[in-house]
């Protein structure tokens, strides 16, 4: 009750500043649609997590392998099968990377390696560093994942635009393929694909592609739609643009949050289908290795040596995770209306 | 709404021969034969086997061929077992697919429309947090991922449960808790979503000021208003459900489908995997269409010409 008691005096109020100049004026600088969402994606602690996660795996798989003098097919009968062993690292024990396996069998020891070689991951069964590999492996994986996803965001977006920008028939015959299209599994095409050609890189990135454009070539389809019948596109008409100056500079600038939050998708989907690929035996072909050949040859042993297949899992799945927190991030901060 | 249906059901119709068409002669690119690691026989019994299995004809009459016996339902015969049919091989390993993709539906399902709620009710509490992170952990990791470590713990090292296999009920648990985590991160944070939006509404209000139970508020209002539009992910679900149980059923060595498809790409098996391929499709294609259909019965709001958004 002590807001009642108090005596309201006139010296309290003061008047308002009403000169007209400055009524109208802006306190804060005002910011473009790009810093306000970079703004927001800073606020959101898991995306930024997950940039940074992501950031590190890319550097660090390229820094990463040269680090120890093998290479990535170096192979050395000798010293198969071997634990991890980190220098320094070593004496702690619950760690599990002295050179100890499962059994408390000191393999180092076992095989007679020189006391100055340590294997940070270990090695496999043909005495092939792990360290290399799954580094090169993430290399590989990203490769793929990233080449996929350009390759898809191009063709998605020009198709979608076409189809849009045009309308009329031109929409509706490539609407009709498309809708024939999208009902096909895009497993049984990319297997059925993979089965065709050679297993590669190039074939897992063609393969991905021919059915991931679909989805990219819809999105920016809608938003093309519902965007070109806006007034400002009106305006611009009006005052003489070209097609190539319309869609240069107002539709696709506007498309670009959609496409960029579908892109952050399509990367660890691509992700998943290689190593998903590589797992049922008809991804990467060895010597080279990806994340998901790496973990399928790791569960075949996983039993006495559980090292194989642990350090690539991992790395799978702190990338999938980082990739699915910033898409989720990016999402909220480009598109508030977009949330789900 | 009939003519609608009708015309899905002809594009459906549609895929399925474009797709049946691209296998087909996709198959027909591959390198290699089915018979070509028999190295005993002779030119002869080669040419007898070709003959049998219709090889020897050309191209485009075995494309007719094909197609004549698909659209009665006959997926020919398997190179692997003599007179075996790839439909037998299909009824033979659908048992135990589906009865794993059923369980792992359900328990997903259950355990994600409770995770959904909770987290909903006690929005941004620890529990809401936890549910999250199980979700996205649940949507990023890959099921075959989760189904080798949940092998190697539980299976391996624990000891718990069996490793691999298919001889009874304990059998189904570690392949189908595997399938169903995907299921789990998607319905909770769909879920979540949903009840979150439906609780901030007018009538959930009304409904309270008006002096409803609390579990009234949540049963009869808040979760049943929600469930509606789960239909739409229905279709997604399914598909994700079928790739993974590729791979489960391989790290698990159950005699599904999946396992069968994935051995007969290692054998050159064209049957089977053209089969198998059709009926895949067919499967995904059919529960695309019911979901469609079944969303514009359930909720009258959505406009059916508008199609899939």
């Amino acid at each position: 009750m002590s807001m009642s008691e108090r005596k309201l005096t006139p010296d309290l109020f003061r008047p308002a500043n009403l000169d007209s100049n400055k009524a109208e004026e802006i306190s804060k600088p005002s910011l473009s649609f790009w810093q306000d969402a970079f703004r927001r994606l800073k606020q959101n602690k898991g995306a930024m997590l997950g940039l940074f996660a992501i950031v590190f795996i890319i550097i660090f798989s390229l820094i990463a392998p040269t680090l120890t003098k093998y290479g990535i097919d170096d192979q050395e009968l000798m010293r198969s099968n071997l634990p991890p062993k980190v220098p320094g690292l070593e004496k702690i024990e619950f760690l599990g990377v002295n050179g100890v396996d499962i059994r408390g069998v000191n393999q180092y020891e076992m095989k007679s390696v020189p006391k100055d070689q340590y294997f940070w991951f270990g090695t496999d069964n043909l005495g092939r560093d792990q360290w290399t590999r799954v580094w090169k492996g993430t290399q590989i994986s990203l490769y793929i994942a990233f080449l996929a996803s350009a390759i898809e965001l191009i063709i998605g977006v020009a198709y979608g635009g076409i189809s849009a920008f045009y309308g009329g028939r031109t929409d509706d015959v490539m609407q009709r393929i498309v809708e024939i299209l999208y009902g096909i599994p895009n497993l049984v095409v990319i297997i059925l694909f993979i089965i065709i050609l050679d297993p590669g890189i190039l074939s897992i990135t063609l393969a991905l592609v021919i059915t991931g454009w679909i989805g990219m070539s819809r999105i920016v389809r809608a938003q093309i739609i519902s965007l070109k019948n806006r007034e400002f596109v009106l305006a611009s008409r009006t005052l003489g643009s070209t097609n190539g100056r319309l869609i240069s500079k107002h539709l696709l600038p506007n498309t670009l949050g959609a496409i960029i939050v579908t892109s952050t998708f399509t990367i660890p989907g691509a992700i998943f289908f290689e190593s998903f690929l590589s797992f049922i035996g008809l991804g990467i072909q060895p010597p080279v290795a990806s994340l998901g050949s790496l973990i399928a040859d790791g569960f075949r042993s996983i039993r006495i040596y559980p090292h194989l297949a642990i350090y690539p899992a991992s790395v799978l799945c702190i990338l999938m995770i980082s990739f699915n927190l910033l898409g989720d991030g990016l999402r909220d901060a480009l598109d508030p209306k977009m949330r789900r | 709404m009939l003519r609608y249906i009708t015309q899905r059901i002809l594009y459906m119709l549609l895929t399925l021969l474009v797709i049946a068409t691209i296998t087909f002669f996709l198959m027909k690119l591959l390198p290699g034969s089915p018979f070509n690691n028999q190295d005993k026989l002779t030119e002869t019994q080669r040419y007898a086997l070709n003959e049998k299995y219709g090889l020897n004809d050309p191209v485009p009459v075995q494309y007719i061929n094909y197609i004549t016996k698909l659209a009665q339902g006959d997926l020919g015969y398997t190179f692997q077992f003599d007179g075996r049919t790839v439909n037998s091989l299909i009824v033979n390993g659908m048992g135990p697919s589906a009865t794993v993709g059923f369980e792992a539906l359900l328990f997903g399902t259950i355990v994600g429309l409770l995770l959904g709620i909770l987290a909903a009710l006690r929005h941004n509490t620890f529990l809401d947090y936890g549910a999250m992170v199980i979700a996205v952990f649940g949507i990023a990791i890959p099921s075959f991922v989760f189904a080798g470590l949940l092998q190697y713990y539980i299976g391996v090292k624990l000891e718990w449960l069996p490793v691999a296999f298919w001889n009874g009920p304990e059998y189904h648990i570690l392949p189908a808790f595997s399938l169903s985590v995907g299921v789990i991160a998607t319905v909770a944070r769909f879920m979540r979503t949903e009840m979150l939006e439906i609780l901030g509404t007018d009538y959930i209000l009304m409904a309270r000021s008006k002096g409803v139970s609390k579990s009234s508020v949540i049963f009869k209002h808040s979760v049943r208003n929600s469930l509606i539009p789960i239909v739409t992910i229905l279709g997604p679900m399914a598909i994700g459900l079928i790739t993974g149980s590729l791979v489960i059923e391989n790290i698990f060595a159950i005699p599904g489908i999946g396992e069968q498809f994935v051995k007969a790409i290692q054998v050159n098996d064209y049957p089977v995997i053209m089969g198998t391929t059709i009926f895949y499709s067919f499967l995904i294609v059919a529960i695309i269409l019911i979901v469609d259909i079944l969303y514009g019965i359930i909720d009258p709001r959505i406009r059916v010409a508008g199609g899939k958004s």
